[in-house]
């Protein structure tokens, strides 16, 4: 059977998804709004209070939202009732990482889109451009990292464990971006300099991701047991 | 709000029921013919403020020849002009929800509020900037922010303009208060709404202006257009409510009718509280010495446009429920009209700035030329295109009409 | 005709437990009572049979669908209902009618309707604020109105207050009375299984140690009472399951009584009575006997 064979059933498992999570996106979406309402009323402290919220709300959406689809589906016995429907586990990985693309996607481009613009349009430096794109490689490098995570291992402290050890290793990334003259250099520059350690960094945190998502997928229809 | 949670798109259609006249689709014309009425206002409002001594300063047409008649009227108008939109908005968006879900009223709104303001957002500020810097080298009696831009211009390293959605900010707080209407409703809005309807609608008259006074009270008086690509608390306060009034009123037409006995006061009563607003506005002029307007200020400008607002929504019901071949082709085409007004506008007033007209002559020109190059440019370019859809009449999408 | 399930040579392992070589089969319009003590892989089975785990050796069939290739399609036509299977608690029972409806094209929805109201089951509330035995019958509620041709029920009356379950097995026999539908069923309580399998097989300890028809079980075993003195080789006859003697008085659990109390009277026993047993004696006497036949 084709991949996409079931898609109407793919199709049911995203929309119950997002009938189940979707009191809480809407309190993302209302937590972003509110963040970027406090960042534009041009306060020092309503901006730091809401690049704050803002970070929070990402990070939120980035972990939650797969521990509240993955791990409380499985916690709460539910994913039995879920797998006796006529779905195949390749299904299931499908319509997770469909659910994923639109809870953490959408807010992840709307930010890299909205930073980027506020980089290139304000007279913050260019050169920072770079730099903030790699950070979010980071970001959706700990996103599928996590996601895989909670597909495969079913240790609730291992979750956890990788959710955050992922997020919190933005910080030494963030250092190491700043010990590499080609990427700090820049930085402070109005030129944006795609330097071949740059490159390989964003490709590295790409592929890596995808092929992380894509295994996570070999390793779940592989599974022997789904409840 | 209706609820929301897991129901599927069909499960709240609202099956059309002969004779009931809520679902009539006929009784929406005062709506829009309200709308357009708000959208031309717009045109009349962004012409006269070339000609307002209030906003020399600040307005890039502003023209030497100026009346302070003309602030008396516009800063009136500018009080429910776009409140008076946002509750039409509000009311339309519940109404395809309503009939709908939100889905489809997503679906409708990308198409025909975020797509042209993607589109057309660049190709404005691109229009606006053009003629801005070519009347900044060519104007001979140029207004102090040309001035400024001719200026800015000579310099080598200016930094860039700080980023703006021009008077295009409206489409971006439509589409975020269809999303802020989907967050509340999802996270039990409908409660919230049955329990407001539950109160005499009269609390709004003085509820809803002491809510909306503080977003006023952070803002400069008149208050500004939140053009900044970043939300404005003030403007998601203030706008919001607006939206949220009209969404609350969709379908509950006889709760606002118990209003009735006061509407008539409403008009003299606002009329009375302008003329304080003008007078407090004269000891307190906007400018670098008054940020942020007085709380006398804000409370006047709230319960004006509270008042006002409320005045035109009922004032529509008895004048507006009518539609005429005309009156439908200026409603279907005020939408472009707005969108394509500001540059149009900006290249006619900066063509007068150096005649010798009296103010009132450049403002009858202006509104004449801009209008008349709007309506061209829609039959020719929208009316029998498929831009129609995204920012044409509602004839190829009743949708809109929700 | 095409059998409702079969098992061969199915094995599944888990570190504490182990299903071995398990081969089953259940035609078409037949129900299938499944006993054994908690632990000895009724659930398994029938997650093995759902499609929800799949098994280290062996193949299974369902409706002629090899699962797990063919799980879409023979998932389709199962209802599966297990007693650690959960719904979502915060949504009501009508998102689960309509998402249930959605994956199955043959939901009946006026059944549903009569079922919701013979259940006394509000469709309007949330999950979790139901009771235990408002929670299974809602599950079973899910899996009757798709009109299942299969349905494989683990523990459906575990736990259910005496009106609950007798509003669950009267739903059960109605199922029953429809000869296209097959079912398999696990439960403690024998005598719903004597009262409603056609079939029955024991489980014990991740075997099968006896399946067979409902009448051939209880035609077969015998509780013979018998005076006098026993040679003591009696437990190692064939046949015996078990020997209790009181003073002169002895009773013997058998299989095959005829032959039995043929030997008994050969050996100067006076046979008082012989008695047939229900299913859970029949059950225990199995195991006990460590299932020799």
């Amino acid at each position: 059977m084709s991949p996409l064979a079931n898609l109407p059933m793919i199709r049911l498992l995203v929309a119950k998804d997002w009938d189940l999570f979707q009191r809480q996106l809407a309190a993302y979406v209302g937590a972003g709004i509110l963040a970027l309402a406090l960042i534009g009323s041009a306060k020092p402290w309503t901006f730091y209070l809401g690049s704050l919220l803002l970070l929070v709300v990402l990070v939120a959406a980035a972990c939650f939202a797969i521990s509240t689809s993955l791990l409380t589906e499985r916690k709460e016995r539910t994913l039995g009732f879920v797998m006796s429907l006529p779905v195949t586990p390749l299904d299931f990985y499908l319509a997770k990482i469909a659910g994923n693309l639109v809870t953490f996607g959408v807010p992840f481009v709307v930010l890299v889109g909205g930073t980027a613009g506020v980089i290139l349009s304000t007279p913050v430096p260019d050169g920072l451009l770079v730099w903030s794109l790699l950070v979010f490689g980071h970001v959706l490098l700990a996103h599928a990292v996590s996601l895989s995570v909670a597909m495969a291992v079913e240790s609730e402290g291992w979750n956890t464990f990788a959710m955050i050890a992922s997020m919190v290793l933005v910080n030494p990334f963030i250092m190491m971006l700043g010990q590499i003259p080609a990427i700090a250099g820049p930085m402070r520059g109005e030129a944006i300099v795609w330097s071949a350690e740059a490159i390989a960094i964003l490709s590295t945190q790409v592929l890596l991701s995808a092929a992380v998502i894509g295994f996570t997928g070999w390793v779940h229809c592989r599974k022997r047991a789904f409840y | 709000m209706p609820p929301a949670h897991g129901a599927p798109d069909d499960a709240r259609r609202v099956p059309h029921r002969p004779g009931d006249a809520m679902h009539d689709p006929s009784r929406m014309h005062h709506m829009d013919n309200l709308r357009a009425l708000a959208m031309l206002a717009g045109v009349l409002f962004h012409a006269a403020l070339a000609y307002s001594p209030l906003m020399q300063p600040f307005f890039p047409t502003a023209d030497r020849s100026n009346a302070a008649a003309v602030d008396a009227v516009i800063w009136f108008l500018h009080l429910f002009r776009m409140p008076v939109f946002f509750v039409v908005a509000g009311y339309f968006a519940a109404r395809m929800v309503q009939r709908r879900g939100f889905g489809a009223m997503f679906r409708d709104r990308m198409l025909r509020i975020l797509l042209p303001f993607v589109l057309f957002m660049p190709l404005v500020l691109w229009a606006l900037s053009a003629s801005t810097l070519h009347a900044a080298s060519t104007v001979a009696h140029p207004s102090p922010v040309l001035q400024w831009v001719a200026q800015f211009a000579a310099m080598d390293d200016a930094p860039p303009s700080p980023p703006s959605t021009a008077h295009l900010w409206f489409l971006y707080y439509l589409m975020l208060f269809y999303v802020l209407a989907w967050v509340v409703d999802t996270l039990g809005g409908a409660r919230i709404g049955a329990f407001l309807r539950g109160l005499h609608p009269a609390g709004l008259l003085v509820a809803l202006p002491l809510l909306l006074a503080p977003a006023l009270a952070m803002v400069s008086a008149p208050h500004p257009a939140p053009e900044s690509p970043l939300p404005q608390w003030w403007a998601l306060q203030f706008f919001g409510a607006f939206f949220a009034l009209g969404w609350l009123l969709q379908g509950h037409d006889a709760w606002f009718a118990r209003l009735r006995p006061v509407l008539p006061w409403l008009v003299p009563a606002s009329l009375a509280l302008h003329a304080l607003f003008l007078h407090q506005l004269s000891l307190h002029p906007p400018g670098p010495a008054n940020p942020a307007a007085t709380w006398s200020l804000a409370l006047l400008q709230a319960f004006t446009s509270v008042w006002m607002t409320l005045a035109c929504v009922a004032g529509a019901r008895l004048l507006l429920a009518w539609r005429t071949p005309l009156l439908r082709y200026l409603a279907d085409a005020s939408y472009w009209i707005y969108l394509a007004h500001l540059p149009v506008l900006f290249v006619v007033q900066y063509r007068l700035m150096d005649l010798d007209w009296h103010w009132g002559w450049k403002l009858s020109a202006s509104i004449a030329a801009t209008l008349a190059a709007c309506l061209a440019s829609y039959e020719l370019l929208v009316r029998r295109t498929p831009l129609r859809r995204l920012v044409g009449g509602a004839a190829t999408s009743p949708s809109v009409r929700g | 005709m095409t059998a409702a399930l079969t098992l061969s040579g199915v094995c599944k392992r888990y570190p504490a437990f182990a299903l071995e070589d398990v081969d089953l089969a259940l035609p078409e319009g037949e129900i299938m009572g499944l006993v054994g003590v908690n632990g000895a892989g009724k659930s398994t089975l029938l997650r093995l049979l759902g499609g929800l785990a799949l098994p280290d050796r062996g193949t299974i069939e369902v409706l002629g669908h090899p699962m797990p290739a063919q799980q879409v399609q023979a998932k389709r036509e199962i209802g599966l209902a297990s007693e650690d299977m959960r719904l979502y608690g915060s949504q009501t029972l009508r998102w689960h009618m309509d998402l249930v409806r959605a994956a199955y094209p043959r939901w009946d929805e006026a059944y549903a309707g009569e079922l919701l109201r013979r259940f006394d089951l509000r469709a309007a509330q949330p999950l979790k604020a139901f009771s235990h035995g408002q929670r299974v019958k809602a599950l079973l509620l899910l899996n009757l109105a798709r009109r299942p041709r299969l349905l494989l029920l683990d523990e459906p009356t575990t736990g259910l207050d005496p009106v609950a379950r007798a509003e669950v097995l009267e739903a059960l026999s109605e199922v029953l009375r429809d000869a296209a539908r097959s079912v398999l069923f696990s439960s403690h309580d024998t005598h719903d299984i004597e009262r409603l399998a056609d079939r029955i097989t024991f489980l014990h300890g991740g075997r099968v140690i006896d399946a067979r028809d409902t009448a051939a079980f209880l035609d077969d075993w015998r509780r013979i009472v018998c005076h006098g003195a026993l040679p003591a080789s009696v437990g190692q006859w064939d046949g015996v399951a078990s020997v209790r003697a009181n003073g002169s008085l002895s009773e013997l659990r058998v299989r095959g009584a005829e032959a039995v109390v043929g030997l008994l009277r050969a050996a100067g026993a006076d046979v008082r009575s012989v008695d047939p047993m229900n299913l859970e004696e029949i059950f225990v006497a199995t195991v006990r006997g460590g299932g020799k036949h």
